[in-house]
């Protein structure tokens, strides 16, 4: 057991050093390793393998607009994006991604089949329907459907949200309603009159989104 | 008495001027923005929160586990592997004055510098890393005259190699570890002893209370528990789909390249304990992962043979047989951080006749071994949490060494901690005993109660 250890020892650290593991690879600073091997390798740990994360720490990445994901990750790295989460999860997740990589994990990502998540309390989906659809127009809010689509799929920099977890939406619009943590959107505008319980019912509405008209 | 605390004083003072020069180099060597972070975090650019449940250092969460599973390779090679860790605290003990003043604890209710830490850890290749531990100990044992020897030794050494085949339907973490410390390797900190230090589960152990001289503080454990830096493991393990777990190793003596492993302090003091041969670890857990909850169930065990006298590896031989069950509950949700968790450990000890009247009075004996612990955070700044610690062993006056003849100890222990920023912690935590070693009242037969043990412990805890 003694000498195995011994041995077994020197082989590994000769045998690692030796080799970059480009198809298994957990590395985030080195620009060969293909994205879609970082996704399954290091994404999938928060995001999961098919972006349906399964806690609502994490937002759900599957069949999200290839050009937001870019963007987003653009904005992490440029530390453009600057919210709590952002900041202690994504910052050094995309410091050192490269353009190629991230436009690759944005394509992995917006192919991935999005699942639906579960049902929210039967109120909030009533007052979430009418805001999602109608707005709330004497606090110029406009409808979310004008530029998220009807469908909540999103397109190009306007995010899906259809199915996204309830919790992840609710911090969303409060980092643009209460901070500069994602500047320069039009979020800002759309949120800053609205209550937190108006936030709450859209955000549950979108999470569980009719199936009929989710894709 | 003074004699021992200026001496102490001294130490610390030049232990300070060490620190504060190891800081300064390690300072010089990094670009600023790196400055405060510990290691992983610079390996991984992320905040401690990722992998530390509610930032409280050393749960983790489940990215965390993966983080460790897969061989601490996620990230990039930080240019200085290189961070330190230190413990500054104060114990006050209910009752100090046990008769004999050479033993009496010198230092209760001062503020002291307790432990430093030096931690050389992360991502050597894309399938290799390492989790390295050095620990300078303050009050690292007593000499022969009572003094109080500070030592420098290796603690934790966990070095692992990984691999991961993963995609839409099947995930399969799998690697080998070499280590120090059964369970060590383990990424839940349930019965893990090295990251759940005695008697609860917090960042700073109380290495002062434990070592208090002649006001003991630790409670019997089994052998599992007890086996840090004094041998060394090699262990395999599988992590299949996110929900089975499995790990299999076997703990030796070592000697000659591996001997590192070992921590010095016992070449002063004596090895307490030397095993014979290969000794099977082994553990199995299902883990559950839904919403904002983390569940595990798991299984522990390990089977050592150990020699009775430790100097000697013609003697007779002591089994231990260890089996347990243990189990995790967590809740992470920003703001909030939720844990609870329990690890149940039965031993069962046969003594070799030669060794009877000597080490114990029964040819066989057992002990049951249960600790409790729940937490909460809040925005991983402010927290509470409660633990309980139970150890009760079979009657045998020898053994234990108790006047009762059994052994039964119980300790409940309330805290509350703060994190200002996230690399300290602050807390204060009160360990209440109502039994210690087999009674409540008069344990020792001088006349000591279990309630004079109790004590207040506050520390500051930093790392960098
Ligand atoms: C340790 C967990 C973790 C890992 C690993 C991780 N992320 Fe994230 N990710 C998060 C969290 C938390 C957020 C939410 C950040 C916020 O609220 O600003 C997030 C947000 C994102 C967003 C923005 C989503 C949106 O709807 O705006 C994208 C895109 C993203 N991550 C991509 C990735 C990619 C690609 C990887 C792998 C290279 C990755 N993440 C790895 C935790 C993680
Ligand atoms: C005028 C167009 C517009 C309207 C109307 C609009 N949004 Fe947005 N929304 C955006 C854009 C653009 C972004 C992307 C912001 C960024 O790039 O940071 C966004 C982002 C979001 C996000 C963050 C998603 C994520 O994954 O992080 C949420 C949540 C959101 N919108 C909810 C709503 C809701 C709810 C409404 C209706 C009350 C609404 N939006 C109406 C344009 C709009």
């Amino acid at each position: 057991m003694q000498r195995i250890s011994v041995t077994l020892v020197m082989a590994l650290a000769v045998f690692g050093a030796a080799c970059t593991n480009l198809e298994r690879s957990r590395d985030l600073a080195n620009p060969a390793i293909p994205p879609a091997v970082t996704a399954v390798q290091v994404c999938s740990n928060c995001h999961g393998v098919d972006g349906n994360s399964v806690s609502p720490n994490f937002p759900r990445l599957a069949g999200q607009q290839e050009a937001y994901i870019v963007a987003q990750l653009e904005n992490f790295r440029s530390h453009n994006r600057s919210d709590p989460a952002g900041y202690e999860y994504m910052w050094g997740i995309a410091r050192h991604l490269t353009d190629d990589q991230i436009k690759g994990l944005g394509e992995y990502y917006s192919k991935q089949i999005p699942k639906p998540i579960g049902q929210v309390d039967a109120k909030q989906l009533a007052l979430g329907k009418q805001i999602f659809e109608q707005g709330v127009p004497d606090k110029e809010t406009a409808p979310c459907m004008a530029c998220h689509g009807p469908d909540a799929a999103g397109l190009a920099t306007f995010p899906r949200l259809a199915w996204q977890h309830q919790d992840y939406l609710l911090k969303q619009l409060h980092v643009f309603q209460d901070t500069e943590g994602r500047p320069g959107t039009p979020m800002k505008q759309i949120t800053h009159l609205l209550t937190h319980q108006e936030m709450e019912s859209v955000a549950g509405y979108l999470q569980a989104f009719p199936m009929s008209v989710g894709k | 008495m003074f004699a021992t605390s200026l001496a102490i004083r001294r130490r610390i003072l030049g232990t300070g001027a060490l620190v504060a020069g190891i800081f300064g180099f390690i300072a010089t060597l990094l670009p600023i923005d790196s400055i405060a972070l510990p290691l992983f975090a610079r390996q991984t650019g992320q905040n401690c929160v990722s992998c530390h449940a509610g930032g409280q250092f050393p749960e983790l969460t489940p990215y965390g586990r993966k983080f460790k599973l897969t061989g601490y390779t996620m990230g990039e090679r930080a240019t200085v592997p290189l961070a330190l860790m230190g413990v500054v605290s104060s114990t006050r003990i209910d009752n100090t004055s046990t008769g004999v003043a050479s033993t009496d604890f010198p230092s209760n209710g001062k503020l002291e510098f307790t432990t430093m830490s030096v931690l050389c850890c992360g991502k050597i290749t894309d399938n290799l890393g390492v989790f390295a531990q050095w620990t300078y100990d303050v009050y690292d044992h007593q000499n022969d005259q009572n003094r109080w020897v500070a030592l420098p030794h290796i603690d934790q050494f966990d070095m692992r190699y990984a691999d991961r085949f993963i995609d839409a339907n099947r995930d399969l973490i799998f690697g080998v570890s070499l280590n120090n410390n059964p369970t060590v390797s383990d990424v839940w900190n349930t019965h893990n002893n090295a990251f759940t230090p005695v008697p609860t589960y917090v960042p700073a152990a109380n290495s002062v209370a434990t070592y208090a001289g002649a006001v003991p503080m630790d409670v019997a454990a089994p052998y599992l528990e007890g086996e840090g830096q004094m041998a060394g493991g090699l262990t395999a393990y599988a992590f299949l789909n996110n929900s089975i777990y499995a790990e299999i190793g076997f703990y030796r003596n070592v000697r000659g390249a591996l001997s590192f492993m070992n921590a010095s302090h016992y070449d002063a003091i004596g090895y307490p304990s030397k095993m014979q041969g290969s000794n099977p670890y082994w553990r199995l857990a299902y883990n559950k992962d839904w919403g904002a909850n983390s569940a595990m169930i798991g299984l522990h065990g390990m089977n050592a043979d150990v020699y009775s006298d430790p100097t000697n590896t013609g003697s007779s031989i002591v089994k231990f047989r260890d089996v347990g069950i243990d189990g995790q509950y967590q809740y992470i949700l920003d703001p909030h951080v939720v844990t609870a968790m329990f690890s149940y450990t039965h031993e069962k000890q046969s003594y070799p006749t030669d060794q009877l009247g000597i080490l114990a009075d029964n040819a066989s004996n057992k002990l049951d071994y249960l600790r409790l612990k729940g937490t909460y955070v809040y925005q991983a700044k402010y927290g509470a949490a409660l633990a309980y610690t139970s150890a009760k062993g079979s009657n045998d006056p020898t053994l234990w060494g108790s006047v009762s003849g059994v052994t039964d100890s119980r300790l409940w222990a309330p805290e509350v901690f703060w994190m200002p920023v996230q690399y300290v912690r602050v807390g204060l935590q009160y360990y209440k005993w109502t039994q210690f070693n087999g009674a409540k009242t008069n344990y020792d037969g001088n006349g000591r109660n279990a309630s004079d043990n109790n004590s207040l412990f506050f520390y500051v805890w930093g790392a960098y």
